[in-house]
């Protein structure tokens, strides 16, 4: 009852209009149709050329006024496709009953010269990948050209084509298999029977029928294939918007706000997290245990993207909450490994180096859990390796103990934590950035803020890798020790 | 990118590995190591060839260690000093038993 309010235009165009998700594939139809019908056109004013010339044995009343028409009728066509720019619902029907009219005319022309001609609109149909379409196609083409086919047979189809028979000859006069065949089916006092018959239309309507059911088919399985795509696309789409998030709140797990203590003039810290997929296995952390002791984390998760992401998350704060309660570095890790081995049967595996520095007096104590060494630059000298000891990765293997190392740091000493991302950085020609590399840009400006040290050392791995893929996650954290105004006074005096 | 050339025959196996042992190339071997892993008392790893491994490689090894520990015993040969190096800096050093 509803429907009957809606005006007739507007239910049509909602017949029309597709689903969202053929809009551009409708489009490209279209502009396939507005290309063949051009073609079409371009065909039509060869054909009246090459009759205007003779040189196609057609008559010339029989081409010009049919030509004319259809050329008319293939230019509206394409204006309209033009103004629309190929996107309008009303286009649709318009293009394949121009297509149907259009070439029931060439047919009309070349009657069964061509057999094939009445199948094109509805192959064409099937682009839309919509059967309901074809088969409205195949049904219109089916009454069009049974019109045109009726109108030649009755009217003398030979005068439409080839040549113009001298008048009184007849047309069943060859003596060939099919004249013989109309004459005993006794058809030949019937125009329309007797042509029928002669002029093929039983199997080309047969093959039109059989080029029907295949389009029919097309349009179908294309419609599968389109809603499939979609339905892939959707949730690929979720994923990516899923994994974005993730993203980000993987960043904000992290201390990124610097400065990160602007009310401490006794030290400058600076870290960055570049993972190679959306999420990263690396991580860094730092945060102050009291007033006075500062724990830095620096991590790498074995493998990468979302198993590492959340491996990463969990161990973070094991190790943060492990570091909070005051322990040491070694029992820090010990413990954090008892924690993860109890359920790990992934075997995944992390590499921690964890140090907390004593602010006044900058005793830095640490341990290393398989992560790379330290580069540390005293005072005024350069940045080294620091060939720490080292204990098995965390959660390698139950029950591992890990020991704690001590060293002081004097006031103007940085400490550069990295994952073996920027060693292991590779080029084009899978030749690796290596340690040495990474030492030289770290002492190219040695005496720079935490930021710029950094900065320096993505520029020359940027620089080293130039267009080659990230392959692994990129995270650094650089550490200046400023010192307390004490011990600053201790090392003038 | 990684070739495993894997010689089984007793209870005994050789992995010779050619190539890079990474994130792309692990999961090739972790399944080439299950297939064989049950029946295995022995386990050798030729690492002449290997010109890179990363943590996920050394996932794998600790994974074959682990099973190998129960039942058998395992040893990587032919370790390049740069290798070499990786197993020190990350303690595999400690717990593989390197030939």
């Amino acid at each position: 009852m509803k429907n009957k309010r809606i005006p007739f235009f507007k239910r049509l165009q909602e017949k029309l209009t597709a689903d969202e998700m053929f809009h551009e594939t409708e489009v490209q139809a279209n502009r396939l149709g507005a290309t063949i019908l051009f073609n079409s056109g371009l065909i039509l004013l060869l054909i009246m050329a090459l009759t205007a010339l003779g040189v196609f044995p057609l008559s010339w009343e029989s081409v010009f006024a049919p030509s004319i028409q259809a050329i008319v009728e293939i230019a509206i066509l394409m204006v309209l496709c033009l103004i629309a720019k190929n996107d309008a619902w009303w286009l649709k029907p318009l293009l394949l009953i121009g297509l149907v009219f259009v070439y029931a005319r060439l047919d009309s022309m070349l009657t069964h010269k061509a057999a094939i001609l009445m199948v094109i609109p509805v192959v064409f149909s099937s682009r839309y990948f919509s059967r309901r379409l074809t088969v409205f196609t195949a049904i219109l083409s089916t009454a069009a050209f049974a019109g045109s086919a009726y109108w030649g047979a009755t009217h003398g189809m030979i005068n439409l084509n080839i040549v113009i028979l001298p008048a009184g000859r007849q047309i069943v006069t060859t003596g060939d298999f099919l004249g013989e065949a109309v004459k005993k089916a006794g058809a030949e006092d019937s125009m329309l029977i007797a042509n029928t018959m002669l002029f093929d239309y039983l199997p080309r309507w047969l093959m039109f029928s059989i080029a029907s059911v295949i389009s029919c088919n097309i349009a179908r399985r294309g419609r599968d294939m389109v809603v499939t795509q979609h339905e892939k696309d959707v949730k690929s789409a979720r994923i990516e918007s899923e994994l974005h998030l993730a993203t980000s709140i993987q960043a904000d797990m992290l201390p990124n706000i610097f400065p990160a203590f602007p009310e401490r003039s006794e030290f400058d810290i600076y870290a960055t997290m570049d993972p190679a997929k959306e999420v990263g296995g690396d991580f860094y952390d730092f945060f102050l245990i009291d007033d006075d002791h500062l724990c830095m984390v620096m991590a790498d998760v074995s493998g990468k993207g979302v198993p590492a992401a959340l491996f990463m998350m969990a161990s973070k704060i094991i190790l943060a909450n492990n570091a909070m309660m005051g322990k040491t570095p070694g029992q820090i890790l010990t413990d954090t490994n008892a924690a993860i081995c109890s359920n790990n049967r992934e075997e995944m595996f992390v590499t921690v180096w964890l140090g907390i520095l004593e602010i006044s007096t900058g005793k830095l104590t640490a341990a290393n859990a398989g992560h790379e060494y330290p580069a540390i630059r005293y005072a005024n000298g350069a940045f080294e390796l620091y060939k720490d000891k080292h204990g098995f990765v965390i959660g390698g293997m139950d029950g591992a103990r890990y020991r704690e190392y001590e060293l002081t740091l004097t006031p103007g000493s940085k400490l550069f934590l990295y994952t073996d991302g920027v060693p292991e950085a590779t080029d084009a020609r899978e030749q690796m950035f290596g340690v040495e590399n990474m030492l030289a840009s770290l002492n190219g400006d040695a005496s720079a803020a935490p930021e710029e040290i950094l900065k320096n050392v993505r520029a020359s791995v940027d620089g080293f890798v130039k267009q080659a893929e990230q392959f692994d996650d990129l995270t650094m954290l650089c550490l200046e020790y400023k010192g307390t105004v004490d011990n600053k006074q201790e090392e003038q005096s | 990118m990684l070739q495993i050339n894997k010689t089984v025959a007793n209870g005994k196996a050789v992995f010779a590995l050619e190539g890079r042992l990474d994130t792309v190339t692990a999961p090739e071997m972790e399944s080439a190591m299950q297939e064989v892993l049950p029946e295995l008392t022995s386990l050798t790893l030729d690492f002449a060839g290997l010109e890179y491994i990363s943590s996920a490689g050394l996932r794998v090894l600790l994974a074959a260690q682990k099973a190998m520990n129960v039942k058998g015993e395992m040893r990587v040969k032919n370790v390049s000093k740069a290798i070499m190096e990786i197993f020190e800096i990350t303690g595999f050093s400690d717990v593989l038993t390197i030939e």
